[in-house]
């Protein structure tokens, strides 16, 4: 299980002025990324236990060092289709506020420096995986969509349990 | 050196197996006698294939309720460190307050339920029909 604080250097201008740590998965087709420090580790995923009267973006919780931790599925949250659940598939652990989840991913890129002059506003839709856009990045590989994960995090929550206390 | 246990009552409902604080449990037995709408047939654990066995359930309400179940697998004495809360996250999200963490027996999990939280739930509603 990689700590991905650990894989730090790897990149040739790591910790240079000007330029962002994110860490970027690929789901939903293309490439996605968190600040970095929201990541403390990417774990493969074990057998997932199936929760009742749970909404379709929480698949289930697994046990990794002793702790139950809950999957997240942005892929389901976002209204596309799931991202896939194999005996390979990795998810990175992100803490957001309070919440400790492990976010389900197609495969794990790693730890990416972004120019900060690289980075810009997300667009103005509001549909979609769009909605939880905090910025929109390049790097050498191509653009990398930077995820608002508090914001992904808390509407989650809000649409599991509306007020009013019907379930979305 | 000794180690804390617990007593869990392990039951199905439907497919999946659960368990549950055997100390929630007043009797388990048929669902022959008991008035129907004493029964809990459809809860957040889903519905049962058969309608034939129960657990009657020690609430705080003294309603009275039993849970309909297809079968209790027995009792088992484990390790409370094998005891594991359910995390806040999921616990926020899920339309049932009924299932307090997991158990590992034999090295699988199971979902612990808390019956009288269960049955406490509107009797028959389905599981979207609620919040935690």
């Amino acid at each position: 299980m990689a700590d991905p604080r650990r894989d730090r250097g790897e990149g040739s201008s790591a910790g240079s002025a000007g330029e962002s740590w994110f860490f970027c998965l690929r789901l939903l087709g293309g490439r996605y990324a968190f600040e970095a420090p929201l990541v403390t580790e990417v774990v493969r995923l074990g057998p997932l236990t199936r929760l009742p009267a749970a909404p379709s973006f929480l698949p289930g919780v697994f046990t990794h060092r002793g702790e139950v931790l809950p999957v997240l599925d942005i892929g389901q949250l976002v209204g596309q289709p799931s991202v896939p659940i194999r005996p390979s598939t990795r998810a990175a652990l992100v803490h957001s506020g309070p919440w400790k989840v492990a976010v389900v991913s197609e495969s794990v890129e790693g730890l990416v420096a972004i120019p900060r002059a690289n980075l810009e506003p997300p667009p103005a839709e509001s549909a979609g995986v769009a909605e939880f856009l905090q910025a929109v990045g390049r790097d050498g590989r191509g653009p990398i969509a930077i995820l608002d994960l508090p914001r992904l995090v808390d509407t989650a929550r809000a649409r599991a349990v509306p007020a009013g206390g019907t379930a979305a | 050196m000794t180690w804390q246990t617990t007593e869990i009552l392990m039951f199905q409902v439907g497919p999946r197996v659960f368990a549950a604080s055997v100390h929630d449990a007043v009797r388990i037995g048929s669902v022959r006698d008991v008035p129907a709408g004493a029964l809990v047939v459809g809860s957040a654990l889903g519905m049962p294939f058969d309608r034939e066995r129960g657990i009657a359930v020690d609430d705080p309400d003294g309603a009275g309720l039993m849970l309909v179940v297809d079968a209790v697998l027995g009792i088992r004495s484990i390790p409370e460190e094998d005891v594991l809360p359910l995390p806040a996250f999921a616990a926020a999200c899920m339309a049932s307050g009924a299932v307090a963490g997991l158990v590992h027996v034999d090295g699988a999990p199971l979902l612990l339920v808390d019956l009288p939280t269960l049955v406490s739930e509107r009797p028959g509603a389905t599981p979207t029909q609620r919040a935690a």
